[in-house]
């Protein structure tokens, strides 16, 4: 055989065993068994094969199995070449015989299952090398590409930092207008009183730390229904008190159930300012 | 390159499609509103008339305050009753409403037959776990619920 026929051959062996391998993970679910089994056997005996093809081909040639090697003879071949060759043929042997022998012996199936995930991954990994070396230049560029949009993306960030703490402010402004004629500000320390004071209109919820935590900078739990609750203070969450409509609601909400009353526009005003201050 | 691609997309797209799946709430308003107390629920574990009494008394919502905007609440129901066990909740939805009478309106989902027999195994002790804290808290033992995963364990 020359050469070159060696070559289409090993293209037309990978494509089989790439083409089984997609085909028996993405079938792997029950209602399409029939194929994932099929596909399964396809893998292995296209491993077989290669190992066949391997004993046909001209010794040094395409289809010979280079034996993996701890040092790099230069020139050669980088040996982590060999290395991937036999870890993904090994990986992807032992997951498509431990299917088969799963249909005889069960708990062989969480070793399948596991394997199976294992050498999508090393597929992937292989995938990922393969294209870096031969296309390195363009793989490189589009990597370059790419950070140059992550540095977009951060500059266009830093302006949304300031933009939440202008609908904050908007937020505040709001019940500073509400609160009326006689108001002098808003008081962290005044929010902070309110925010751990205990209260007896509710026998589920004392105050606005069984929810919220003593820690404003922590992450809460609703005492009920054991949802996680994002931390309160400004500094842990920035997005905190920026949706007015979100706001209002929660504070009607809240303040009815804790305290068993709405909250004044002072108050709401005192509790932004003293999530902000934490 | 763009063959490599297509190929890690497929086997990343190929992995929940893997599972028995509960079809997920997707409305954005809907998820914001209803997951901020606990998990967005899947419309089609209740019956579309379960919902439409649900979102008619929102401020005595089990006991807590869950109060909205009317029209808000009104927008929400009908995201809720478009994909309820009984319109467009598909085989998820015919099995969850197993064992409930034609003219029942339930409002917990950990009160349906379904339920309790898909969860009868499970002891006392695991449910006042402090990480569980109720029955209601599916991703406490269903990492993926919110994404419509239950048969994970
Ligand atoms: C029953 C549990 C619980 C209690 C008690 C509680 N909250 Fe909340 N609170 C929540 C949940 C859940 C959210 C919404 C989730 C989120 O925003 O991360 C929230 C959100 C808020 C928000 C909205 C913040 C924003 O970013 O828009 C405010 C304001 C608020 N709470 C105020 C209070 C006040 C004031 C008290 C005490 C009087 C209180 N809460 C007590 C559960 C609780
Ligand atoms: C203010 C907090 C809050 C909001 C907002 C909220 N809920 Fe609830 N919900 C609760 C609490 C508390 C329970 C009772 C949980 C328990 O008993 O463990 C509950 C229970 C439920 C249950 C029954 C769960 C079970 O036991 O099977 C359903 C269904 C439900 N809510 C749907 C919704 C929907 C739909 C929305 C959006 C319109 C919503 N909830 C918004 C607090 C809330
Ligand atoms: C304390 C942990 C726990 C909580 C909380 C919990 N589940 Fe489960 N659930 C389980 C376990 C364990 C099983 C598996 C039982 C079995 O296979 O026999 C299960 C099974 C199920 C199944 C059947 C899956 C299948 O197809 O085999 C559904 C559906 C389900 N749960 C839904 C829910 C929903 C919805 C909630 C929240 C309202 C919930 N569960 C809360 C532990 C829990």
């Amino acid at each position: 055989m020359s050469a070159r026929w060696e070559f289409r051959l090993l293209r037309l062996w990978h494509a089989a065993l790439a083409g089984g391998f997609l085909v028996a993970y993405v079938t792997a679910d029950e209602d399409t068994y029939a194929m994932h089994v099929f596909s399964g056997y396809w893998v292995v005996a296209a491993i077989l094969l290669r190992l066949l093809l391997a004993l046909a081909g001209s010794g040094g040639g395409p289809l010979a199995l280079p034996k993996p090697r701890l040092t790099w003879i230069r020139p050669g071949r980088n040996p982590l070449f060999a290395w991937m060759a036999v870890l993904l043929l090994a990986g992807m042997a032992v997951a498509g015989v431990s299917g088969i022998a799963a249909d005889f012996i069960p708990f062989v199936e969480d070793l399948h299952e596991g394997l199976a995930e294992a050498s999508l991954w090393l597929v992937l990994a292989h995938a990922a090398v393969i294209a870096w070396i031969f296309q390195g230049r363009r793989v490189r560029e589009m990597l370059k590409g790419s950070a140059a949009a992550l540095l977009a993306v951060v500059l266009l960030a830093a302006p949304a930092a300031f933009a939440a703490d202008a609908a904050r402010d908007a937020v505040k402004a709001g019940y500073a207008r509400q609160a009326g004629p006689g108001f002098a500000g808003f008081s962290s320390e005044r929010g902070k009183a309110l925010f751990e004071s205990r209260n007896a209109a509710s026998p589920d919820y004392a105050s606005c730390t069984t929810c919220h935590t003593a820690d404003p900078a922590a992450e809460g739990r609703h005492a009920k229904t054991g949802r996680a609750i994002k931390p309160v203070a400004v500094s842990a969450n920035p997005k905190r008190f920026t949706d007015v409509a979100k706001v209002e609601e929660r504070f009607e909400r809240d303040c009815q159930t804790v305290l068993g009353r709405v909250c004044s526009a002072t108050e709401k005003g005192d509790y932004i300012a003293y999530m902000e201050s934490k | 390159m763009k063959r490599i691609i297509l190929a890690a997309a497929l086997c990343l797209a190929a992995l929940p499609a893997r599972a028995d799946r509960v079809r997920p709430v997707t409305d954005p308003e809907t998820l914001a509103a209803c997951g901020e107390c606990h998990m967005a629920f899947q419309p089609a574990f209740l019956p579309a008339r379960s919902w439409t009494r649900m979102m008619g008394q929102l401020s005595g919502h089990f006991g807590d305050n869950a109060a909205m905007a009317a029209d808000k609440a009104e927008r929400i129901r009908q995201v809720l009753v478009a994909g309820a066990a009984d319109t467009g909740g598909g085989k998820a939805g015919s099995k969850a409403l197993r064992g409930v009478g034609q003219y029942d309106t339930p409002q917990r989902i950990t009160e349906l037959p379904r339920f309790a027999a898909k969860h009868q195994r499970i002891a006392e002790r695991e449910w006042k776990r402090p990480e569980v804290t109720s029955k209601a808290n599916c991703p406490a033992c269903h990492k993926a619920a919110e994404a419509g995963l239950y048969d994970d364990d």
